[in-house]
């Protein structure tokens, strides 16, 4: 049987896809802020930006991921009014997201047609033949040659990843959003993904397209729209320089703040890290941070960053490497002795490993210094414990009516800040404050900014990862770029800029 | 508007499968890719649960025939299908709740009520057999209900809202039992239960009746809609639910489906001793034993993984077992609770993936609360 | 600098839904004693009452503080059956009290301690762990106890589940101690904070720096020690060590934590109000029986309280200011609204 004849509409599809006006808050931050935006077909449409300059949400918003506070979605010259993920499907629109989410359980074959499977002869049943034969194909078409009976949860990430693509085609859906689809693939991998997109390009298909490696976007888009802080800053025909999308992204019009030198001296060497290996993000690193300084880790996210802090707190395994402190060897310490020898580490997902929702903030700030709280006869003084922590949540300019309310309601900075609070109250000579700012509205970061420069202006050694540039340069005395688990640049004082960070964080150099 | 119905409408057949117009634009297969899915293929069988239980069940029955060949006997081996059914019949439904990241401690309870009120009615009114079973399951659907509207429209997490019905159908079996018992069933059950009644050798009525239980099981669960739906549920509510699947009615559905798996149960209960009392399954822990056989049979607690077959497998392994222990080792039978204990523990660490330590990178990313 | 203020209120509040139990209490106890002649008793009478009740009362201070960490413990009843068999089989071979006691106590302990090293090693669900150990558990308890159980013991041992000092119940000065012990624990020292802020987000704490493994393993030892104590109790109270004493506990236990606002997802719960849901169930068991009523209608009370306390505990949470009844008839018609077969492209 011929598959091309029999599938009859395989004539090119063409559904544009357009916003217009959108905007998008969350708790009261905005994050995209009137963004019109259109995708035509037979195009590859980049976004590029910074972290957090809108682009997953843009892509969520549009595939229904998220509801929109303002503006217009036009699907064919038709405008959607409420959109779900399901329904947005049954229009054609698939977001191919970040992190795949299948049903590690069901087959390769089941996941592809999840919620759609072919019905049998009876309508209750599934025609299982004609779903595999017809994932069998899908597979092939996407290059991925696996057993479509095999569980999805035993394919590797990459795998899973282009998964998620053939399941946007088995869904029929024709406009097709890809967010960050490459960060979990390896160069080869992410080689066929886009062999796919190009063909997809030549059917018709409405391609969207968000990454943070520069030379993939140069190398497929037709055209790239650069978003900072929520707001559309340019639109490109394929074919632009590189510089100049850096040059926008990071938005060189904005004066960064650079702070003044007066927090007092840099002292010894208080945290020495030497080789350190967590397979596979972390291949080695060495750094050093020294008693009164902030040094800042630069790279993208998955650059190992995050893993090599986790690893040094112990939450992760350290296969090779050696980590001092103050000469102390606490290589393969467990959070709880890490926390007593003077080391802390301010997760960066702060919902999930950071604060306790449902406790109150005496409770959050002071879960790290259990063994230390105020007792009497060894029983635990409440009310001094909640004396102690309003007293520093106080220094910090915590906004919150009372001490006893839960964590949960109190805003992203504020949340923050009580995490801040929780470390500072360890008494620690080393802290590592990964993602410090993520989540906070513009307001409060400067606030979260002066908390750091306190605590190193009274000898705390900083370790400071963030994926926001001008952060790092606001805040760094030194400045380490991490790229595929390895540092790969230091600069220091006045090397420090945007660009040089920038340049250096995405490999350029 | 242009759009892609026109690909999904054009072709009667194939097409109605949406994403297959797309194939030839890169399709190159390489020459491995079948050998490559054989081998797979036979991997996977080796693994699956279910072959693993019936290799050591062969292993058993060997090893106990050999230190008493009376095992091998016709008698035994039916009385032991026969003692494996109420469990097996209990965890079948009880797999259909497991697979949904559900649980339902008041089977016990159900399997009881539905032994009493049958078995009053056979024995007070010589209810036919075929009626009973049906009003068997009727009972076990009715209180079912129960469980769903509390699981399903309350949102009550399962294990309460069946540890709190587990109490209440308790006392209505008491309150419906009045301190008698059932113990003059009629011959029309309780033939059933005879285990030197067999069809072939060792075959008994009860172990076909069984089988076609599981097959239906099995069908509806592996080749329907709701079947794939229920596994879609328990594997990824959450993302299920955003896939356009209505996790909260098969919640729903699948306590109907149990309760009436335990009230048939009650009935072969009955067909089995041949008398019922208030405390009829709740004594012999019909509810934990039920859990433990879809355990073993690899049902995970977890959800999204197991099979009907692997249920119904359980049950007969864990009889099988205990008979066993009994008459081929001369194992006192208040070892026998330990031997299921071990049975479940070896059942799971045996499964790498029921450890928090060893489960994908996928479920890391889900939360425990999504239980429904 | 300016300074925000942050209000430091008084430390504990009246917990609402601890009133309300604590109002079922009294109205319960005055309701028995005006309508029943026995219940009453002289106040030392309808204390006695409850007697028969505090086992279960004991294990579930081990339950709550299991299930604070999101954990749950199927055990309780199997290891509670195993001390009383232990109790007794010491006691029967002449062995003194207090070391019998220890005994049992130690051997509870040790379970539990398997169970908390089972979890945190393997990383497998408390409920697989604790299902297996409870059979288990009891093997060894009946086996132990073999075809006559050990019964006949001292006076002074059995005045631990029947005597009475100053007409106060022992097993009640027993069940108060209990409690108050795991009050305390819960929250005033270093390890409740560890269950609770466990309970609340695992992952959090282990960021925090709370060895979440070996907390476990202390809750559960604890747990078992507690369940142990409830079964030394049960041993005095039958005069026997009687192997299927603790299994029928295990559930009314449970259902004494969830009906004192224990979240069985971890976390939130007082061991006040445990108490008092022990109190309200066991005086209304006691009292009904009392009234006539036979042993398993008031399981069923105890069922439908469980069922009806959470309903509405949750239409409280929810604070919509709808009627229960007016949530149900919405779900109902959502779900009759629900479409056929789902949707497909």
């Amino acid at each position: 049987m011929d598959r091309m004849t029999d599938a009859g509409g395989a004539d090119d599809v063409r559904i544009a896809y357009e916003a217009v006006g959108l905007s998008k808050s969350f708790s009261s931050v905005p994050v995209l802020r009137d963004v019109s935006i259109n995708f035509q077909p037979g195009e590859i449409h980049s976004l590029v930006g910074e972290n957090g300059a809108g682009k997953s949400t843009l892509v969520k918003i549009l595939s229904g991921v998220y509801a929109l506070d303002k503006g217009r979605r036009i699907l064919n010259g038709e405008e959607i009014g409420h959109l779900t993920p399901a329904e947005g499907r049954k229009r054609g629109i698939y977001l191919v997201p970040q992190e795949p989410r299948l049903m590690p359980d069901l087959s390769v074959a089941e996941n592809l047609y999840l919620g759609a499977l072919p019905p049998g002869r009876l309508r209750f049943t599934v025609d299982w033949k004609r779903t595999r034969d017809a994932a069998g194909d899908l597979l092939a078409t996407v290059g991925l040659h696996v057993d479509p009976r095999m569980m999805a949860g035993q394919l590797p990430l990459a795998h899973q990843q282009l998964l998620e693509c053939a399941r946007a085609l088995a869904h029929g859906c024709h406009v097709i959003f890809f967010d960050e689809p490459t960060s979990p693939l390896t160069a080869h991998e992410a080689g066929t993904l886009f062999a796919l997109m190009r063909r997809l390009r030549e059917r018709g298909y409405t391609l969207g397209f968000i990454s943070h490696r520069l030379d993939e976007v140069e190398d497929l888009s037709d055209r790239i729209t650069v978003l900072r802080d929520g707001q559309v800053v340019a639109e490109h025909e394929r074919g632009v320089s590189r510089s100049k999308l850096v040059e926008q992204m990071v938005g060189r019009s904005l004066i960064v703040t650079k702070r003044a030198h007066d927090r007092g001296a840099i002292g010894d060497v208080v945290l020495d890290i030497v080789g350190a290996k967590s397979a596979p993000e972390v291949r080695s690193i060495s750094l050093q941070v020294r008693k009164g300084e902030i040094v800042g880790l630069a790279g993208l996210v998955g650059s190992g960053r995050t893993e090599l802090s986790e690893a040094v707190f112990g939450l992760r395994p350290l296969q090779e490497g050696k980590v001092t402190l103050n000469g102390r060897d606490i290589t393969g310490a467990d959070p709880e002795a890490c926390i007593s020898a003077g080391l802390v580490y301010l997760a960066e997902d702060r919902g999930r490993n950071g604060i306790f929702a449902e406790v109150d903030l005496s409770g959050n700030a002071t879960s790290s210094i259990i063994d230390r709280l105020p007792r009497r006869l060894k029983m635990l003084r409440k009310n001094a414990t909640r004396k102690m922590a309003r007293d520093v949540l106080e220094t910090m300019h915590v906004r919150a009516a009372n001490i006893d309310l839960p964590i949960k309601s109190l805003s992203g900075g504020n949340q923050q800040k009580v995490m801040l609070a929780r470390w500072v109250l360890a008494h620690p000579k080393v802290a590592i404050f990964d993602e410090p700012t993520r989540g906070v509205d513009v307001g409060a970061k400067e606030g979260i900014y002066e908390i750091i420069e306190n605590l190193a202006g009274q000898g705390l050694a900083t370790l400071v990862i963030s994926s926001e540039l001008e952060e790092l340069v606001r805040l760094c005395d030194r400045i380490y770029a991490v790229y595929e688990g390895q540092v790969v640049g230091e600069l220091a004082d006045d090397d420090i800029s945007v660009d040089a960070v920038g340049q250096l964080a995405v490999g350029a150099s | 508007m242009i759009t892609t119905r026109q690909v999904d409408s054009t072709s009667a057949h194939r097409s109605s499968v949406p994403g297959t117009d797309l194939v030839g634009v890169g399709g190159d297969l390489p020459a491995q890719r079948a050998w490559g899915i054989r081998r797979s293929r036979l991997r996977a069988i080796g693994s699956r649960r279910e072959l693993q239980i019936l290799i050591v069940m062969v292993v058993i029955v060997v090893v106990s025939g050999v230190a008493d060949p009376d095992f091998l006997s016709s008698r035994i081996i039916s009385s032991t299908f026969i003692a494996a059914m109420v469990t097996a019949f209990v965890a079948l439904g009880q797999a259909f709740v497991m697979l949904t990241r559900g649980i339902d401690l008041s089977v016990a309870p159900i399997l009881g009520l539905s032994a009493v009120i049958v078995g009053f009615a056979a024995q007070d009114h010589n209810l036919n057999m075929w009626v009973g079973l049906l009003l068997g399951a009727a009972i076990g659907l009715v209180l079912g209900l129960g469980n769903a509207v509390l699981i399903s429209l309350f949102r009550i997490p399962p294990i309460i809202a069946t540890l709190g019905t587990f109490s209440v159908y308790g006392g209505l079996q008491f309150v419906v039992t009045g301190g008698q018992q059932v113990n003059q069933v009629p011959d029309q059950y309780t033939r059933y239960g005879v285990a030197t009644d067999t069809l072939f050798p060792g075959v008994p009525v009860l172990l076909i009746a069984g089988i076609i239980a599981t097959v239906i099981a099995g069908l509806v669960l592996a080749y329907t809609v709701f079947g794939r739906n229920v596994y879609a549920t328990g594997d990824d509510g959450e993302a299920a639910f955003r896939n356009g699947i209505p996790t909260r009615r098969i919640t729903f559905v699948v306590y109907l489906v149990c309760g009436a798996f335990a009230g048939i149960a009650g009935v072969i209960y009955l067909m089995r001793t041949g008398s019922a009392d208030s405390l009829t399954g709740t004594q012999t822990n019909e509810n934990l034993n039920a859990i433990a056989a879809a355990l073993i049979g690899g049902v995970a607690l977890t959800g999204g993984r197991g099979t009907a077959l692997g249920a119904f497998l359980g049950g007969i392994f864990l009889s099988l077992t205990l008979s066993s222990m009994g008459i081929a080792f001369g194992i006192p039978n208040e070892w026998q609770p330990a031997g299921v204990g071990v049975l479940i523990l070896l059942a799971v660490v045996a499964d790498p993936r029921a450890r928090s330590a060893g489960l994908t990178r996928l479920r890391t990313f889900r939360l425990r609360r999504s239980t429904r | 600098m300016s300074t925000s203020t942050i209000a430091v209120g008084r430390a504990s509040r009246m917990p609402v839904w601890g009133s309300v139990l604590a109002a079922l209490v009294i109205a319960e106890l005055v309701y028995f004693s005006l309508t029943n002649k026995n219940f009453f008793g002289g106040g030392s009478g309808m204390l006695t009452q409850i007697e028969l009740f505090l086992p279960t009362g004991i294990l579930a201070m081990g339950a709550a503080v299991v299930i604070l960490t999101g954990s749950i413990d199927l055990s309780a009843g199997a290891i509670a059956s195993l001390s009383s068999v232990v109790v007794g089989t010491e006691l029967a071979s002449g062995a003194n009290p207090v070391v019998a006691i220890l005994v049992a106590l130690v051997v509870a302990a040790f379970i539990g301690l398997v169970n908390g090293l089972i979890v945190a090693v393997f990383g497998i669900d408390s409920l697989l762990v604790t299902l297996a150990t409870q059979f288990i558990a009891s093997s060894v308890a009946v086996s132990l106890a073999g075809d006559s159980p050990p019964q006949g013991f001292s006076k002074r041992f059995i005045a631990l589940g029947q005597g009475t000092v100053a007409g106060v119940p022992i097993a009640l000065l027993i069940f108060l101690a209990v409690t108050i012990g795991t009050a305390v624990l819960v929250g005033r020292s270093g390890f409740g904070r560890r269950i609770v802020l466990t309970g609340h987000n695992p992952s959090a704490a282990r960021y925090s720096g709370i060895r979440v493994a070996r907390t476990l393993v202390g809750v559960f030892t604890l747990a078992g020690l507690i369940s142990g104590i409830g079964g030394v109790v049960l041993a005095a109270y039958f005069n026997a060590g009687r192997s299927d004493s603790g299994m029928s506990l295990l559930l009314p236990a449970i259902t004494c934590v969830v009906l004192g606002g224990v979240d069985i997802f971890g976390g939130k719960g007082r061991i006040g109000e445990v108490a008092m849901a022990v109190l309200l169930l066991g005086f209304l068991t006691q009292g009904l029986l009392n009234s006539g009523f036979s042993s398993l209608t008031t399981t069923m009370v105890t069922g439908l309280l469980l069922i009806v306390g959470l309903i509405v505990k949750i239409a409280f949470e929810r604070q919509s200011g709808e009627s229960v009844f007016a949530v149900l008839a919405k779900r109902l018609r959502r779900v009759g609204q629900r479409g056929e077969v789902p949707s497909r492209s």
